[in-house]
């Protein structure tokens, strides 16, 4: 396609004037003025002709046929098509479970999962730490009581540590399972 | 649409009630295999005593904790001495 020439420049002061002219703004005086300039002007006259050959192109519309129509529908159509695969392509590897059962089987296992944690009252230990079976929760869950079962023994002898010994009063158990137990005397 | 939403959200539920009892144990969780071996035995002996002994064990324990810092260092120090040398008889 011929590239079309450029625009031949005017002169600076009648550049916009010309313009004008050229879409028939301005009074008589003003008209007469811009005309009695370009008979004299050689630039400003090819600058006329190039506004009268150049602008009515840039407005005229290009008639397209039906089929580049069709043809631009169908090919955005495919085009949002393939995005929207795109997107989704995660679900297509589960479209063989988008029947019916997998929701079901949803919801059963989430069923089978909420009975075995109240039949079993809590002891699931698929993930739990094994060591901790023998412990009750709020046990588990309080630090001074986890430091009180660790200190027991220490708990047990320390009217001895402490220089006491003597001074306090034995429980009044006899049969304590504690054999470790050195109560202070009564 | 709706068991899905159903599942949802009862899958949300159990995750929030088992990472309560998993942010409890934190306290468990660091302490040494031999610390929590020693708890876990202490907590059974505990299971069998009679109330009064509990009792006992309780106030010794709420006095200790009374105690001041250094005494309570020392009293520690002090069982610790003694079981390495029950340890080594």
């Amino acid at each position: 396609m011929k590239k079309p020439a450029a625009l031949k420049s005017a002169c600076k002061d009648f550049e916009e004037d010309l313009v004008l002219h050229y879409y028939g703004e301005g009074g008589a005086a003003e008209r007469e003025r811009v005309e009695r300039h370009v008979s004299g002007c050689a630039c400003c006259r090819r600058f006329v002709d190039d506004l009268q050959r150049l602008l009515p192109r840039m407005t005229e519309s290009r008639e397209l046929p039906q089929t580049f129509w069709d043809n631009y529908l169908r090919e955005t159509v495919a085009k949002l098509a393939e995005q929207e695969e795109k997107k989704f392509c995660w679900r297509s590897l589960l479209a063989p479970m988008q029947s019916w059962w997998l929701p079901a089987f949803g919801t059963v296992a989430i069923a089978l999962l909420a009975f075995g944690l109240v039949l079993g009252k809590g002891k699931l230990t698929l993930f739990a730490d094994h060591s901790v079976a023998s412990l009750p929760q709020e046990v588990l869950a309080d630090g001074e009581q986890l430091e009180f079962f660790k200190s027991l023994d220490m708990l047990e002898s320390l009217d001895r540590l402490d220089g006491r010994e003597g001074g306090r009063v034995k429980p009044k158990s006899n049969q304590t399972s504690l054999p470790k137990i050195e109560w202070a005397a009564a | 649409m709706k068991i899905p939403t159903i599942s949802a959200w009862a899958l949300g539920l159990f995750l929030l009630l088992t990472a309560d009892s998993a942010f409890a144990a934190a306290d468990w969780r660091n302490l040494s295999p031999k610390e929590k071996d020693r708890i876990q035995r202490n907590y059974q002996r505990w299971e069998k005593l009679p109330p009064q002994d509990k009792d006992h064990l309780r106030d010794e324990w709420h006095r200790y904790q009374r105690l001041p810092q250094d005494e309570r260092d020392r009293i520690k120090q002090r069982y610790d001495e003694d079981r390495r040398r029950r340890h080594n008889d």
